[in-house]
Protein backbone atom coordinates (compact mmCIF):
# COMPACT_ATOMS: atom_id res chain seq x y z
CA UNK A 1 0.00 0.00 0.00
CA UNK A 2 1.01 3.60 -0.46
CA UNK A 3 0.69 6.45 2.01
CA UNK A 4 0.46 9.90 0.43
CA UNK A 5 -0.88 13.32 1.19
CA UNK A 6 -4.60 13.26 0.46
CA UNK A 7 -4.10 15.73 -2.39
CA UNK A 8 -1.95 13.17 -4.20
CA UNK A 9 -4.29 10.18 -4.01
CA UNK A 10 -5.56 10.54 -7.59
CA UNK A 11 -2.00 10.95 -8.81
CA UNK A 12 -0.97 7.78 -6.99
CA UNK A 13 -3.82 5.81 -8.55
CA UNK A 14 -2.91 7.03 -12.05
CA UNK A 15 0.74 6.14 -11.47
CA UNK A 16 -0.21 2.65 -10.28
CA UNK A 17 -2.50 2.08 -13.26
CA UNK A 18 0.13 3.19 -15.76
CA UNK A 19 2.50 0.66 -14.20
CA UNK A 20 -0.07 -2.13 -14.59
CA UNK A 21 -1.16 -2.44 -10.96
CA UNK A 22 -4.39 -0.44 -10.78
CA UNK A 23 -5.53 -2.00 -7.52
CA UNK A 24 -2.76 -0.65 -5.30
CA UNK A 25 -4.36 0.68 -2.17
CA UNK A 26 -3.65 4.31 -1.44
CA UNK A 27 -4.26 5.92 1.93
CA UNK A 28 -4.40 9.69 2.11
CA UNK A 29 -2.86 11.49 5.06
CA UNK A 30 -3.01 15.13 6.10
CA UNK A 31 0.64 15.84 6.87
CA UNK A 32 1.73 19.08 5.20
CA UNK A 33 3.68 18.21 2.07
CA UNK A 34 7.43 18.12 2.70
CA UNK A 35 6.78 18.91 6.36
CA UNK A 36 9.79 19.28 8.65
CA UNK A 37 7.71 19.52 11.84
CA UNK A 38 7.98 16.19 13.62
CA UNK A 39 4.99 16.58 16.02
CA UNK A 40 2.78 17.47 13.03
CA UNK A 41 4.05 14.44 11.11
CA UNK A 42 3.44 12.13 14.07
CA UNK A 43 -0.07 13.49 14.51
CA UNK A 44 -0.90 13.05 10.82
CA UNK A 45 0.47 9.52 10.71
CA UNK A 46 -1.37 8.53 13.89
CA UNK A 47 -4.62 9.77 12.35
CA UNK A 48 -4.05 7.61 9.26
CA UNK A 49 -3.00 4.38 11.03
CA UNK A 50 -6.46 2.76 11.11
CA UNK A 51 -6.67 3.20 7.34
CA UNK A 52 -3.10 1.91 6.90
CA UNK A 53 -3.87 -1.26 8.86
CA UNK A 54 -7.15 -1.70 6.99
CA UNK A 55 -5.33 -1.37 3.66
CA UNK A 56 -2.86 -4.07 4.69
CA UNK A 57 -5.40 -6.51 6.05
CA UNK A 58 -8.87 -6.24 4.51
CA UNK A 59 -9.52 -9.05 1.99
CA UNK A 60 -9.07 -8.34 -1.69
CA UNK A 61 -12.03 -7.72 -3.93
CA UNK A 62 -12.27 -9.78 -7.14
CA UNK A 63 -11.20 -6.70 -9.15
CA UNK A 64 -8.18 -6.14 -6.90
CA UNK A 65 -7.21 -9.81 -7.30
CA UNK A 66 -7.67 -9.89 -11.03
CA UNK A 67 -8.22 -6.53 -12.70
CA UNK A 68 -10.16 -6.41 -15.93
CA UNK A 69 -7.76 -6.22 -18.85
CA UNK A 70 -7.98 -3.06 -20.95
CA UNK A 71 -7.59 -2.78 -24.72
CA UNK A 72 -5.88 0.59 -24.53
CA UNK A 73 -7.93 1.72 -27.53
CA UNK A 74 -9.89 4.96 -27.67
CA UNK A 75 -12.80 5.40 -30.11
CA UNK A 76 -11.45 7.49 -32.99
CA UNK A 77 -14.58 9.64 -33.24
CA UNK A 78 -15.35 11.25 -29.91
CA UNK A 79 -18.54 13.25 -30.43
CA UNK A 80 -20.88 15.04 -32.82
CA UNK A 81 -22.54 18.36 -32.06
CA UNK A 82 -22.56 22.10 -32.60
CA UNK A 83 -19.53 24.22 -31.89
CA UNK A 84 -20.80 24.98 -28.41
CA UNK A 85 -21.70 21.36 -27.71
CA UNK A 86 -18.30 20.13 -28.88
CA UNK A 87 -16.59 22.65 -26.64
CA UNK A 88 -18.68 21.69 -23.65
CA UNK A 89 -18.10 17.98 -24.29
CA UNK A 90 -14.33 18.41 -24.51
CA UNK A 91 -14.27 20.62 -21.44
CA UNK A 92 -16.23 18.09 -19.38
CA UNK A 93 -13.94 15.30 -20.55
CA UNK A 94 -10.99 17.29 -19.25
CA UNK A 95 -9.45 17.49 -22.73
CA UNK A 96 -9.20 21.26 -22.92
CA UNK A 97 -7.23 24.05 -21.32
CA UNK A 98 -10.09 26.32 -20.33
CA UNK A 99 -10.22 28.21 -23.63
CA UNK A 100 -12.53 27.38 -26.55
CA UNK A 101 -11.17 24.82 -28.98
CA UNK A 102 -11.43 24.44 -32.73
CA UNK A 103 -13.41 21.21 -33.45
CA UNK A 104 -10.97 18.55 -34.70
CA UNK A 105 -13.12 17.26 -37.53
CA UNK A 106 -11.89 14.71 -40.04
CA UNK A 107 -11.46 17.49 -42.61
CA UNK A 108 -9.60 19.81 -40.24
CA UNK A 109 -7.26 17.04 -39.13
CA UNK A 110 -6.64 16.04 -42.76
CA UNK A 111 -5.65 19.63 -43.50
CA UNK A 112 -3.35 19.68 -40.47
CA UNK A 113 -1.71 16.48 -41.72
CA UNK A 114 -0.57 18.30 -44.85
CA UNK A 115 2.09 19.76 -42.58
CA UNK A 116 4.07 16.54 -42.49
CA UNK A 117 5.15 13.74 -44.81
CA UNK A 118 4.86 11.20 -42.00
CA UNK A 119 1.84 8.86 -42.10
CA UNK A 120 -0.97 9.45 -39.57
CA UNK A 121 -0.28 6.19 -37.75
CA UNK A 122 3.45 6.87 -37.32
CA UNK A 123 4.27 6.84 -33.61
CA UNK A 124 6.75 9.59 -32.72
CA UNK A 125 7.07 8.34 -29.16
CA UNK A 126 4.96 7.28 -26.21
CA UNK A 127 4.41 10.16 -23.83
CA UNK A 128 4.54 9.54 -20.14
CA UNK A 129 3.03 9.23 -17.58
CA UNK A 130 0.24 7.37 -19.41
CA UNK A 131 2.58 6.24 -22.19
CA UNK A 132 0.06 7.50 -24.74
CA UNK A 133 1.00 6.86 -28.33
CA UNK A 134 1.97 10.16 -29.90
CA UNK A 135 0.89 9.28 -33.40
CA UNK A 136 1.04 11.93 -36.06
CA UNK A 137 -2.76 11.92 -36.16
CA UNK A 138 -3.13 12.51 -32.40
CA UNK A 139 -0.61 15.34 -32.58
CA UNK A 140 -2.65 16.79 -35.46
CA UNK A 141 -5.94 16.48 -33.55
CA UNK A 142 -4.53 18.40 -30.61
CA UNK A 143 -2.96 20.93 -32.96
CA UNK A 144 -6.33 21.61 -34.59
CA UNK A 145 -7.91 22.08 -31.17
CA UNK A 146 -5.25 24.66 -30.32
CA UNK A 147 -5.86 26.66 -33.48
CA UNK A 148 -2.49 25.73 -34.94
CA UNK A 149 -1.65 25.74 -38.64
CA UNK A 150 -0.29 22.85 -40.73
CA UNK A 151 3.00 24.76 -40.87
CA UNK A 152 3.27 24.25 -37.12
CA UNK A 153 3.25 20.45 -37.39
CA UNK A 154 7.02 20.11 -38.00
CA UNK A 155 7.72 22.11 -34.83
CA UNK A 156 5.25 20.05 -32.81
CA UNK A 157 6.73 16.77 -34.01
CA UNK A 158 10.27 17.90 -33.16
CA UNK A 159 9.09 19.05 -29.74
CA UNK A 160 7.53 15.68 -29.00
CA UNK A 161 10.83 14.08 -30.06
CA UNK A 162 12.59 16.36 -27.57
CA UNK A 163 10.26 15.23 -24.79
CA UNK A 164 11.31 11.65 -25.51
CA UNK A 165 14.97 12.50 -24.93
CA UNK A 166 15.85 11.32 -21.41
CA UNK A 167 18.14 14.33 -20.92
CA UNK A 168 15.10 16.62 -20.90
CA UNK A 169 13.72 14.81 -17.83
CA UNK A 170 10.25 15.40 -19.18
CA UNK A 171 9.05 12.63 -16.88
CA UNK A 172 9.67 14.84 -13.89
CA UNK A 173 9.00 18.31 -15.21
CA UNK A 174 5.65 17.69 -16.87
CA UNK A 175 4.01 16.61 -13.63
CA UNK A 176 6.16 17.99 -10.83
CA UNK A 177 4.99 20.16 -7.97
CA UNK A 178 7.47 22.79 -9.20
CA UNK A 179 5.14 23.79 -12.07
CA UNK A 180 7.81 23.69 -14.75
CA UNK A 181 6.53 24.60 -18.22
CA UNK A 182 7.91 23.51 -21.58
CA UNK A 183 9.91 26.37 -23.13
CA UNK A 184 10.46 26.18 -26.88
CA UNK A 185 13.12 28.27 -28.59
CA UNK A 186 12.97 28.20 -32.36
CA UNK A 187 15.96 28.79 -34.63
CA UNK A 188 16.44 28.72 -38.38
CA UNK A 189 14.63 30.00 -41.45
CA UNK A 190 11.32 28.51 -40.31
CA UNK A 191 10.99 31.42 -37.87
CA UNK A 192 10.39 33.77 -40.79
CA UNK A 193 8.28 31.28 -42.78
CA UNK A 194 5.77 30.90 -39.97
CA UNK A 195 6.21 34.34 -38.41
CA UNK A 196 7.56 33.29 -35.03
CA UNK A 197 7.80 36.53 -33.11
CA UNK A 198 11.38 37.10 -32.00
CA UNK A 199 10.96 40.78 -31.22
CA UNK A 200 8.59 42.97 -29.20
CA UNK A 201 6.38 40.99 -26.88
CA UNK A 202 7.60 37.59 -28.10
CA UNK A 203 6.32 35.91 -24.97
CA UNK A 204 3.00 37.77 -24.90
CA UNK A 205 -0.19 36.59 -26.63
CA UNK A 206 -0.98 37.86 -30.11
CA UNK A 207 1.10 35.86 -32.60
CA UNK A 208 -0.53 32.73 -33.94
CA UNK A 209 2.70 30.72 -34.13
CA UNK A 210 4.05 31.60 -30.68
CA UNK A 211 0.59 31.12 -29.18
CA UNK A 212 -0.85 28.11 -30.99
CA UNK A 213 2.32 26.01 -30.99
CA UNK A 214 2.66 26.38 -27.23
CA UNK A 215 -1.02 25.76 -26.70
CA UNK A 216 -0.88 22.62 -28.84
CA UNK A 217 2.10 21.38 -26.84
CA UNK A 218 0.09 21.82 -23.64
CA UNK A 219 -2.82 19.84 -25.08
CA UNK A 220 -0.47 17.11 -26.34
CA UNK A 221 1.07 16.75 -22.88
CA UNK A 222 -2.40 16.50 -21.39
CA UNK A 223 -4.27 14.36 -23.90
CA UNK A 224 -1.50 12.14 -25.24
CA UNK A 225 0.70 12.01 -22.15
CA UNK A 226 -2.21 11.94 -19.72
CA UNK A 227 -0.79 14.67 -17.48
CA UNK A 228 -3.89 16.46 -16.28
CA UNK A 229 -3.82 19.41 -13.92
CA UNK A 230 -4.21 18.48 -10.25
CA UNK A 231 -4.67 14.80 -11.20
CA UNK A 232 -1.27 13.82 -12.56
CA UNK A 233 0.30 17.26 -13.13
CA UNK A 234 0.76 18.25 -9.51
CA UNK A 235 2.17 21.75 -10.03
CA UNK A 236 1.42 23.49 -6.75
CA UNK A 237 1.03 27.06 -7.93
CA UNK A 238 0.82 26.33 -11.64
CA UNK A 239 2.47 28.30 -14.39
CA UNK A 240 0.99 30.58 -17.07
CA UNK A 241 3.83 29.35 -19.30
CA UNK A 242 1.90 26.10 -19.64
CA UNK A 243 -0.45 27.97 -22.01
CA UNK A 244 2.49 28.85 -24.22
CA UNK A 245 6.17 29.63 -23.83
CA UNK A 246 7.44 29.86 -27.39
CA UNK A 247 10.06 32.30 -28.62
CA UNK A 248 12.37 32.61 -31.57
CA UNK A 249 15.91 33.91 -31.60
CA UNK A 250 16.30 37.16 -33.51
CA UNK A 251 19.23 35.78 -35.46
CA UNK A 252 19.24 38.65 -37.93
CA UNK A 253 19.65 41.22 -35.15
CA UNK A 254 22.13 39.21 -33.12
CA UNK A 255 25.85 39.91 -33.27
CA UNK A 256 26.57 36.32 -32.28
CA UNK A 257 26.09 32.85 -33.75
CA UNK A 258 22.57 31.44 -33.27
CA UNK A 259 21.74 29.05 -30.47
CA UNK A 260 21.27 26.27 -33.03
CA UNK A 261 24.86 26.70 -34.27
CA UNK A 262 26.16 26.68 -30.68
CA UNK A 263 24.37 23.40 -30.26
CA UNK A 264 25.93 21.69 -33.28
CA UNK A 265 23.55 22.51 -36.10
CA UNK A 266 24.03 24.73 -39.14
CA UNK A 267 22.49 28.15 -39.56
CA UNK A 268 20.25 26.72 -42.28
CA UNK A 269 18.88 24.03 -39.97
CA UNK A 270 15.57 24.62 -38.25
CA UNK A 271 15.68 23.61 -34.61
CA UNK A 272 13.68 23.67 -31.43
CA UNK A 273 15.46 23.81 -28.08
CA UNK A 274 13.45 22.59 -25.13
CA UNK A 275 13.85 23.02 -21.40
CA UNK A 276 11.51 23.47 -18.48
CA UNK A 277 11.68 26.76 -16.59
CA UNK A 278 9.36 27.63 -13.74
CA UNK A 279 10.41 31.21 -13.16
CA UNK A 280 10.40 34.33 -15.31
CA UNK A 281 11.96 37.54 -14.09
CA UNK A 282 12.94 40.77 -15.77
CA UNK A 283 15.19 43.67 -14.90
CA UNK A 284 16.59 46.77 -16.48
CA UNK A 285 20.39 46.70 -16.47
CA UNK A 286 22.22 48.64 -13.79
CA UNK A 287 24.12 50.42 -16.56
CA UNK A 288 23.97 50.28 -20.33
CA UNK A 289 27.62 49.44 -20.89
CA UNK A 290 28.96 45.89 -20.77
CA UNK A 291 29.80 46.16 -17.08
CA UNK A 292 26.28 47.30 -16.21
CA UNK A 293 24.63 44.60 -18.29
CA UNK A 294 26.87 41.77 -17.09
CA UNK A 295 26.62 42.68 -13.42
CA UNK A 296 22.83 42.69 -13.79
CA UNK A 297 22.86 39.22 -15.38
CA UNK A 298 24.93 37.91 -12.49
CA UNK A 299 22.67 39.56 -9.92
CA UNK A 300 19.43 38.20 -11.40
CA UNK A 301 20.09 34.76 -9.91
CA UNK A 302 20.89 33.09 -13.20
CA UNK A 303 21.52 29.36 -12.86
CA UNK A 304 22.15 26.42 -15.13
CA UNK A 305 19.03 25.62 -17.12
CA UNK A 306 18.32 29.27 -17.71
CA UNK A 307 17.59 31.29 -20.81
CA UNK A 308 18.93 34.80 -20.58
CA UNK A 309 16.90 36.86 -23.04
CA UNK A 310 18.98 39.80 -24.20
CA UNK A 311 17.48 42.43 -26.46
CA UNK A 312 19.56 43.05 -29.59
CA UNK A 313 20.72 46.45 -28.25
CA UNK A 314 22.40 44.90 -25.21
CA UNK A 315 23.81 42.00 -27.22
CA UNK A 316 25.44 44.54 -29.55
CA UNK A 317 26.87 46.46 -26.59
CA UNK A 318 28.43 43.28 -25.23
CA UNK A 319 29.73 42.17 -28.62
CA UNK A 320 31.02 45.66 -29.25
CA UNK A 321 33.08 45.48 -26.08
CA UNK A 322 34.52 42.16 -27.23
CA UNK A 323 32.32 39.65 -25.42
CA UNK A 324 31.31 36.45 -27.18
CA UNK A 325 28.30 34.45 -26.03
CA UNK A 326 30.66 32.10 -24.23
CA UNK A 327 32.36 35.06 -22.51
CA UNK A 328 28.97 36.20 -21.23
CA UNK A 329 28.21 32.72 -19.94
CA UNK A 330 31.61 32.49 -18.28
CA UNK A 331 31.07 35.86 -16.61
CA UNK A 332 27.71 34.72 -15.25
CA UNK A 333 29.17 31.41 -14.06
CA UNK A 334 31.95 33.21 -12.25
CA UNK A 335 29.94 36.01 -10.68
CA UNK A 336 26.42 34.66 -10.16
CA UNK A 337 25.58 33.74 -6.61
CA UNK A 338 23.01 30.97 -6.17
CA UNK A 339 19.89 31.85 -4.24
CA UNK A 340 20.24 29.93 -1.00
CA UNK A 341 17.10 28.91 0.84
CA UNK A 342 17.92 27.99 4.46
CA UNK A 343 17.67 24.21 4.66
CA UNK A 344 18.65 23.76 1.02
CA UNK A 345 22.27 24.88 1.23
CA UNK A 346 23.47 21.56 -0.15
CA UNK A 347 21.35 21.90 -3.29
CA UNK A 348 22.55 25.45 -3.85
CA UNK A 349 26.19 24.48 -3.45
CA UNK A 350 25.76 21.70 -6.03
CA UNK A 351 24.17 24.08 -8.50
CA UNK A 352 27.38 25.40 -9.98
CA UNK A 353 26.54 26.93 -13.31
CA UNK A 354 27.10 24.58 -16.21
CA UNK A 355 27.50 26.92 -19.17
CA UNK A 356 26.53 24.17 -21.62
CA UNK A 357 23.03 24.41 -20.19
CA UNK A 358 22.85 28.18 -20.03
CA UNK A 359 21.24 29.87 -23.03
CA UNK A 360 22.05 33.40 -24.11
CA UNK A 361 19.18 34.24 -26.40
CA UNK A 362 18.92 37.41 -28.46
CA UNK A 363 15.25 38.34 -28.67
CA UNK A 364 12.82 41.04 -27.68
CA UNK A 365 12.12 44.51 -28.97
CA UNK A 366 13.08 48.09 -28.33
CA UNK A 367 13.38 49.01 -24.68
CA UNK A 368 15.72 48.20 -21.85
CA UNK A 369 14.54 45.09 -20.03
CA UNK A 370 16.47 41.85 -19.78
CA UNK A 371 14.47 38.63 -19.39
CA UNK A 372 15.43 35.48 -17.56
CA UNK A 373 13.61 32.16 -17.79
CA UNK A 374 15.09 29.82 -15.24
CA UNK A 375 14.52 26.47 -13.66
CA UNK A 376 14.75 26.67 -9.92
CA UNK A 377 16.29 23.55 -8.46
CA UNK A 378 16.34 21.13 -11.39
CA UNK A 379 20.07 20.33 -11.49
CA UNK A 380 19.19 17.73 -8.93
CA UNK A 381 17.73 15.73 -11.82
CA UNK A 382 20.80 15.89 -14.06
CA UNK A 383 18.75 17.31 -16.87
CA UNK A 384 20.01 19.22 -19.89
CA UNK A 385 18.87 21.42 -22.73
CA UNK A 386 17.63 19.35 -25.64
CA UNK A 387 17.74 20.60 -29.24
CA UNK A 388 16.02 18.75 -32.07
CA UNK A 389 16.06 19.41 -35.78
CA UNK A 390 12.73 20.43 -37.28
CA UNK A 391 12.14 18.42 -40.45
CA UNK A 392 10.04 20.10 -43.11
CA UNK A 393 7.73 18.30 -45.52
CA UNK A 394 8.50 18.25 -49.23
CA UNK A 395 5.73 20.74 -49.99
CA UNK A 396 7.03 23.26 -47.45
CA UNK A 397 7.35 26.22 -49.78
CA UNK A 398 3.73 25.89 -50.89
CA UNK A 399 2.52 25.44 -47.32
CA UNK A 400 4.51 28.40 -46.07
CA UNK A 401 3.11 30.55 -48.87
CA UNK A 402 -0.44 29.39 -48.21
CA UNK A 403 -0.48 30.00 -44.46
CA UNK A 404 2.16 32.70 -44.31
CA UNK A 405 -0.33 35.31 -45.46
CA UNK A 406 -2.00 35.14 -42.07
CA UNK A 407 -0.64 38.12 -40.18
CA UNK A 408 -2.30 40.70 -37.94
CA UNK A 409 -2.63 44.19 -39.37
CA UNK A 410 -2.93 46.69 -36.56
CA UNK A 411 -4.73 49.82 -37.71
CA UNK A 412 -3.83 53.10 -36.08
CA UNK A 413 -6.44 54.72 -33.88
CA UNK B 1 -26.32 51.19 -60.16
CA UNK B 2 -29.70 50.78 -58.49
CA UNK B 3 -30.22 50.15 -54.79
CA UNK B 4 -30.80 46.39 -55.31
CA UNK B 5 -27.48 45.93 -57.11
CA UNK B 6 -25.64 47.91 -54.43
CA UNK B 7 -27.09 45.76 -51.65
CA UNK B 8 -26.31 42.58 -53.60
CA UNK B 9 -22.74 43.71 -54.13
CA UNK B 10 -22.30 44.46 -50.43
CA UNK B 11 -23.74 41.07 -49.50
CA UNK B 12 -21.50 39.23 -51.96
CA UNK B 13 -18.49 41.15 -50.68
CA UNK B 14 -19.36 40.20 -47.10
CA UNK B 15 -19.69 36.54 -48.05
CA UNK B 16 -16.34 36.64 -49.83
CA UNK B 17 -14.60 38.31 -46.88
CA UNK B 18 -16.03 35.85 -44.37
CA UNK B 19 -15.25 32.95 -46.67
CA UNK B 20 -11.66 34.00 -47.28
CA UNK B 21 -11.11 34.59 -43.56
CA UNK B 22 -12.39 31.10 -42.84
CA UNK B 23 -9.96 29.62 -45.37
CA UNK B 24 -6.98 31.62 -44.18
CA UNK B 25 -7.50 30.85 -40.52
CA UNK B 26 -6.46 27.26 -40.97
CA UNK B 27 -7.94 23.88 -40.13
CA UNK B 28 -11.39 23.77 -38.64
CA UNK B 29 -12.20 27.43 -39.05
CA UNK B 30 -15.57 28.36 -37.64
CA UNK B 31 -18.10 29.47 -40.20
CA UNK B 32 -20.21 32.19 -38.56
CA UNK B 33 -22.85 31.75 -41.25
CA UNK B 34 -23.69 28.31 -39.89
CA UNK B 35 -23.98 28.45 -36.08
CA UNK B 36 -25.92 25.18 -35.95
CA UNK B 37 -23.46 23.25 -38.08
CA UNK B 38 -22.75 19.79 -36.68
CA UNK B 39 -19.13 18.82 -36.15
CA UNK B 40 -18.12 15.18 -35.92
CA UNK B 41 -14.87 15.38 -34.02
CA UNK B 42 -11.93 13.05 -33.50
CA UNK B 43 -10.69 12.16 -30.05
CA UNK B 44 -7.50 13.83 -28.81
CA UNK B 45 -7.04 11.14 -26.15
CA UNK B 46 -4.26 8.75 -27.08
CA UNK B 47 -4.30 4.99 -27.38
CA UNK B 48 -1.94 3.06 -25.16
CA UNK B 49 -0.43 -0.36 -25.58
CA UNK B 50 -2.43 -2.80 -23.49
CA UNK B 51 -0.33 -3.89 -20.57
CA UNK B 52 -0.88 -7.01 -18.56
CA UNK B 53 -2.66 -5.76 -15.46
CA UNK B 54 -1.67 -7.47 -12.26
CA UNK B 55 -3.63 -7.96 -9.09
CA UNK B 56 -2.23 -6.83 -5.78
CA UNK B 57 -0.67 -9.21 -3.28
CA UNK B 58 -2.82 -11.08 -0.75
CA UNK B 59 -3.35 -9.12 2.44
CA UNK B 60 -2.00 -10.01 5.83
CA UNK B 61 -4.29 -12.06 8.06
CA UNK B 62 -2.33 -10.98 11.10
CA UNK B 63 0.68 -8.85 11.98
CA UNK B 64 2.12 -11.46 14.36
CA UNK B 65 5.84 -11.79 13.74
CA UNK B 66 5.55 -10.14 10.35
CA UNK B 67 8.23 -8.13 8.63
CA UNK B 68 6.93 -4.84 7.19
CA UNK B 69 8.92 -3.03 4.52
CA UNK B 70 8.89 0.75 4.51
CA UNK B 71 9.82 2.18 1.11
CA UNK B 72 10.98 5.77 1.54
CA UNK B 73 11.55 8.12 -1.40
CA UNK B 74 13.77 11.22 -1.59
CA UNK B 75 11.26 13.81 -0.38
CA UNK B 76 12.42 15.28 2.88
CA UNK B 77 9.22 14.42 4.77
CA UNK B 78 9.33 10.80 3.69
CA UNK B 79 11.80 9.52 6.26
CA UNK B 80 10.19 11.29 9.24
CA UNK B 81 6.82 9.91 8.12
CA UNK B 82 8.31 6.41 7.83
CA UNK B 83 9.81 6.77 11.30
CA UNK B 84 6.41 7.79 12.66
CA UNK B 85 4.74 4.79 10.98
CA UNK B 86 7.45 2.52 12.36
CA UNK B 87 6.78 3.78 15.85
CA UNK B 88 3.00 3.50 15.50
CA UNK B 89 3.17 -0.04 14.11
CA UNK B 90 5.49 -1.22 16.84
CA UNK B 91 3.31 0.36 19.50
CA UNK B 92 0.28 -1.50 18.16
CA UNK B 93 2.06 -4.75 17.14
CA UNK B 94 5.11 -5.12 19.40
CA UNK B 95 6.43 -8.29 17.77
CA UNK B 96 6.66 -7.03 14.20
CA UNK B 97 9.88 -6.12 12.47
CA UNK B 98 10.34 -3.29 9.99
CA UNK B 99 12.96 -2.79 7.30
CA UNK B 100 13.40 0.52 5.53
CA UNK B 101 14.49 0.86 1.90
CA UNK B 102 15.58 4.44 1.32
CA UNK B 103 15.65 5.44 -2.34
CA UNK B 104 18.48 7.84 -3.10
CA UNK B 105 17.38 8.90 -6.59
CA UNK B 106 14.38 11.11 -7.33
CA UNK B 107 11.62 9.97 -9.66
CA UNK B 108 13.07 6.68 -10.81
CA UNK B 109 11.90 3.14 -11.24
CA UNK B 110 14.02 1.44 -8.61
CA UNK B 111 14.53 -1.74 -10.64
CA UNK B 112 16.07 0.32 -13.44
CA UNK B 113 18.79 1.75 -11.21
CA UNK B 114 22.01 0.48 -9.72
CA UNK B 115 19.96 -0.27 -6.61
CA UNK B 116 18.01 -2.97 -8.45
CA UNK B 117 19.49 -6.02 -6.70
CA UNK B 118 19.30 -4.41 -3.28
CA UNK B 119 15.70 -3.38 -3.91
CA UNK B 120 14.61 -6.83 -5.08
CA UNK B 121 16.28 -8.48 -2.10
CA UNK B 122 14.52 -6.07 0.25
CA UNK B 123 11.12 -6.63 -1.40
CA UNK B 124 11.52 -10.41 -1.20
CA UNK B 125 12.44 -10.22 2.47
CA UNK B 126 9.22 -8.57 3.67
CA UNK B 127 5.60 -9.69 4.15
CA UNK B 128 4.03 -6.35 3.24
CA UNK B 129 5.15 -2.93 2.03
CA UNK B 130 4.11 0.58 2.93
CA UNK B 131 5.39 3.07 0.38
CA UNK B 132 5.98 6.52 1.84
CA UNK B 133 6.33 9.36 -0.66
CA UNK B 134 6.55 12.42 1.55
CA UNK B 135 3.96 14.37 -0.44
Amino acid sequence: MLLANKGFVNDAHSAASSKGVPGIRVVGESVACESTVIPEIEEGVAAAMDDVIEALTSPLSPEEKSPEQQTGKTPRVAFKGTLQEVNQFFYRKGWGDGLPIIPPTEEAVAEMLTGTDLPPDHIVTKIIPRKGKATIEKIAVNAVMAGALPTHMPVLIATVEAFADPKARFDTFEVSTGSWAPSLTINGPIRRDIHINCSSGSLSPGDISNSAIGRAVGLIVKNIGGARKAIEDMGVIGNPGKYSLVIGEDEEASPWEPLSVERGFTKEDNTVTVFFPNTFIQSVPGGTDAKGILSTLAAMGTTSMSSVILIPSWAKVLAGEGYSKQDVKDYIAEHSKPVVIPGFEEMASSDRIDTDNLMILVAGGPGSFIGLLKSVGPRFFNNALVTKKIRLPKNWDKLAAKYGILKPIYERY
Amino acid sequence: MNRFLIMLSIELLAVMVVGSLAMAQGPGSYDPRKPDLQYEVLSPWADVDPIQLRGISPRLTSFDGKKIGLYVNTKRAAMPIANAIDKELKDIFPDIDTIIFHSNLPNVNEIKTENKDKFIAWAKSVDAVIAVVGD
